[in-house]
């Protein structure tokens, strides 16, 4: 708890993340930025605040999306100090009843979204196909699953269904956290997988950093990871697969959507453009938030916590692609893809990355 | 105001009916965050478990008609209001101190216009400073203010106060680059200054609300001047034996008009702490930042006429990288925990005045803190950053890293320390600021630093607000 503290001592009057803070720019409230909910837990914390329905809604705004920390040059862990924060909130029982029933859910089912499929096959490749992939984008993992076939890459889809542990860590319950992270590591050496592959940024997010930052987990050092999109990009330079040539005239209309924890993991900026680039023909229109100040999409845990919030930062990457002109959106991460489908009522049309590169393979 | 009385639901509901339910807050932990903005003061007050004065409604109006609307609402109930930007002013310009309305811009944020011929660009006030400058450079522009609140201020903060960025040296102070404002007067009429600036068309009245902080009314939008993005940034560092041989060099390099974009200079106290603690350099004496910048050819000449300058002082040339470091790092001085941070007590004061002068105030200021507050064991440290033609501004920054425990008792020490740093400011020659504004911090050395001319801005700000209304307590005008 002391090294929570330390951050949100340090984050409560610094204002230097306010560019690229979500929550704040889609909010216009200052309560809701990095330093308005840092104010609001140091406060708490030195007893000048107690929590209560006003305070819990400005602890519970902060998506966990990763943007005050990836442009913070002394690093301050502002998203685990506030997972830590909730934490303490719920074991003291505080925490709102919707916030502990997905935490319950996750506990019984290892999912958020729907059911777990474990595993039974064995195999030195794996995709790591996540909750959101195997619960709300099925067709995203599908297509990943054949891409990398087409690459001559049999890779066994595990963690199907089952949430990585970083939705419970990002509520506030690390025991459930940790109970999922150990479900991730031991499927996936049941498997024998030695080369994960990983759909969904959110998950290589929580194997990469989360895990050891938050949980004191190492992820196994014979387990190499490989974000997907930088492997397939990999392929497709090397020509490993080849796509069919660009046809439509709107391709320029066509925009990447950088997915939420995109900024996490910022190899994969290039990679995905070099995949938008073969199928479009042309680089893919950028959207205003884009790379490195990406903004998540509603699909972490706010869409829990605040679900208003959450649909409000989806509806705003919708309305930066329709003022940027863009006609269609790509995007690779099957929860963004979802978020993005579940809030669009422009005509923009949103189409999976993988989807798409599937249906132009030669 | 009480929070449950009959007003209070009658102002709320006006409000209300202007602005729409979602954007008028008068919730408790809005109104504490609205509280406090990047001013030492309100922070410590807070850090100590005391209550600020908080302000009785936070709206976000998103145009200026509905600002037009709040403001005569606030003038048929004589309450005050409080425009925002990004909260970052250092000065508690924003503080509602005699609680009121805030009127927090930051719905207003669109871009109007890039007009790329005649190099403008026109965008609301409450636009992010930092999201500005990404729109324009797509364009390959710049808006070229950078101050070290960028990444949190707005645009209408940037006026309001008169702001000076980074590259101010060559570029100009933001107000340098206003070509025109829209801006809501006290009793909510709109009005809108003509396209052009510079013209014989009687007195240059926009200025009027420029450096106002509020007083006079809210900038709503303002037409903005852009440059290119340079072609080249040349960046070096010297290092001088002593303080006056390097303001020397610096006023020679301005007053020949070789134009570089920056000039740093750090007195040997901060070159021996800040330039060590940050960039990790350990030097003897004062670090000069030197930049050229623009067409290559062009700033690689001027660069070298300044070095002969340069070398005629017997400065060291440090080369380019730790120059460029600086450039790379020169917002990481303000981020925690390597920047001056509670529980420490500090204050900047940026003054300015003529190179006649400037050496002189700066050693009397500095004699006055160090001498007035040893037994504070206080620290002051400085650095001269924005350069004119005529004269300098010095950044001179005090450091208590033992203050009272108490937060009553620690506002009385940090009021007398800047008594006794604005007195030798005033007494050689100096302003009481050169960009952060007046706000609550120095108002109440207005009336002495303008003497005789004092009255005619309180008749200006009786004409314009006779209700006084527009931000109470800041800028010297007290509340009616």
């Amino acid at each position: 708890m002391n090294t929570a503290i330390q951050t949100i001592e340090n984050c409560r009057f610094c204002l230097m993340c306010r560019h690229v803070a979500p929550v704040g720019y889609v909010t216009c409230n200052e309560t809701l930025t990095p330093h308005g909910v840092a104010l609001v837990a140091s406060m708490q914390h030195k007893g000048s605040l107690d929590w209560t329905p006003d305070t819990l809604d400005v602890l519970y705004s902060e998506p966990d999306g990763g943007n005050c920390r990836a442009h913070c040059v002394t690093d301050q862990p502002l998203p685990a100090a506030i997972a830590q924060i909730r934490a303490e909130v719920a074991s003291e029982g505080l925490a709102p009843s919707e916030i502990s029933h997905v935490n319950d859910r996750i506990w019984k089912n290892h999912s958020a979204f729907g059911k777990y499929q474990p595993s039974t096959s064995r195999g030195e490749w794996g995709l790591f196909v996540g909750d959101p992939g195997f619960n709300l984008s099925p067709a995203t993992a599908q297509a990943a699953v054949r891409l990398l076939a087409a690459c001559g890459v049999e890779a066994i889809p595990v963690g199907r269904g089952l949430d990585s542990g970083f939705i419970p860590s990002s509520l506030g319950y690390p025991d459930t956290a940790r109970r999922q992270a150990q479900f991730c590591i031991e499927e996936v050496q049941q498997a024998g997988v030695r080369k994960l592959l990983v759909l969904s940024p959110q998950d290589l997010f929580a194997f990469r950093q989360m895990y050891a930052e938050r949980m004191d987990i190492n992820w196994p050092k014979d387990i190499l990871l490989i974000d997907l999109v930088d492997f397939v990009a990999d392929r497709i330079q090397k020509d490993h697969i080849k796509v069919l040539p660009p046809v439509t005239t709107t391709n320029h209309l066509t925009a990447y959507v950088d997915p939420t924890h995109a900024v996490r993991l910022p190899t994969r900026f290039d990679a995905a453009r070099i995949l938008c680039k073969v199928l479009l023909g042309t680089p893919p229109l950028e959207l205003f938030w884009h790379r490195e100040r990406a903004h998540p999409v509603g699909s972490t845990a706010i869409q829990f916590m605040r679900p208003d919030i959450g649909a409000r930062l989806t509806e705003f990457r919708l309305q930066d692609a329709v003022k940027r002109g863009a006609k269609t959106i790509l995007c690779d991460d099957p929860a963004t893809l979802h978020e993005l489908r579940l809030r669009n009522n422009s005509p923009l049309r949103v189409q999976g990355l993988y989807e798409l590169l599937l249906s132009r393979l030669i | 105001m009480e929070q449950t009385g009959l007003l209070f639901e009658m102002i709320r509901s006006e409000l209300t009916e202007i602005v729409g339910e979602p954007h008028v807050s008068t919730n408790d932990i809005d109104r504490l965050v609205y509280s406090t903005d990047w001013f030492w003061l309100p922070q410590m007050w807070l850090d100590q478990g005391e209550l600020p004065q908080k302000p009785d409604y936070i709206v976000r109006p998103k145009n200026a008609q509905e600002i037009s609307d709040i403001l005569k609402v606030a003038n048929n109930y004589r309450i005050p209001v409080i425009p925002w930007g990004g909260g970052s002013g250092s000065q508690g310009g924003a503080l509602p101190i005699f609680g009121g309305i805030i009127v927090d811009t930051k719905r207003m944020n669109r871009i109007i216009e890039i007009d790329e011929k005649s190099l403008t660009v026109t965008a609301e006030a409450g636009i992010n400073g930092q999201q500005l400058e990404w729109a324009v450079n797509e364009k390959g522009l710049m808006l070229p203010h950078y101050p070290a609140s960028a990444n949190c201020a707005t645009l209408g903060g940037y006026l309001s106060p008169r702001g000076t960025g980074t590259i101010s040296t060559k570029y100009g102070k933001a107000e340098d680059l206003v070509l025109r404002i829209q801006v809501v007067l006290p009793d909510g009429h709109i009005l809108r200054t003509p396209v052009v600036p510079q013209h014989a068309s009687g007195p240059d009245f926009y200025r009027l609300f420029l450096g106002a902080e509020g007083t006079f009314g809210v900038i709503t939008e303002a037409t903005m001047q852009l440059d290119y993005l340079p072609e080249c940034r040349l960046l070096r560092a010297v290092l001088f034996d002593d303080l006056s041989h390097a303001l020397e060099a610096g006023r020679q390099i301005m007053t020949k008009r070789l134009d570089p974009f920056v000039i740093r200079l750090y007195d040997p106290r901060s070159t021996a702490s800040r330039i060590k603690k940050i960039l990790g350099y350990e030097l003897e004496g004062a670090y000069m930042v030197l930049g050229f910048d623009g067409d290559k050819d062009i700033a690689a000449l001027q660069e070298r006429k300044a070095m002969e300058i340069i070398h005629t002082f017997g400065a060291q040339d440090l080369g380019r990288e730790p120059g460029e470091s600086w450039w790379n790092q020169r917002y990481d001085f303000y981020y925690p925990p390597q920047n001056l941070k509670l529980p420490w007590m500090y204050g900047t004061t940026e003054t300015v005045t003529t190179y006649d002068k400037i050496e002189n105030l700066y050693f009397a200021e500095k004699k006055a803190v160090e001498e007035g507050f040893k037994d504070w064991d206080i620290d002051f440290i400085g650095h001269f950053s924005h350069w004119f033609h005529w004269g300098v501004m010095v950044y001179a920054r005090f450091i208590i890293r033992n203050p009272p425990d108490d937060a009553k008792e620690a506002v009385r020490i940090h009021n007398q320390v800047w008594n006794t740093a604005m007195t030798a400011v005033l007494e050689n020659g100096g302003m009481v600021n050169e960009h952060h504004g007046v706000g609550l911090k120095l108002s109440r050395f207005m009336r002495r630093q303008y003497g005789d001319a004092w009255p005619l801005l309180e008749r200006i700000k009786k004409t314009l607000d006779p209700n006084g209304i527009m931000n109470p307590g800041k800028v010297g005008f007290g509340p009616s």
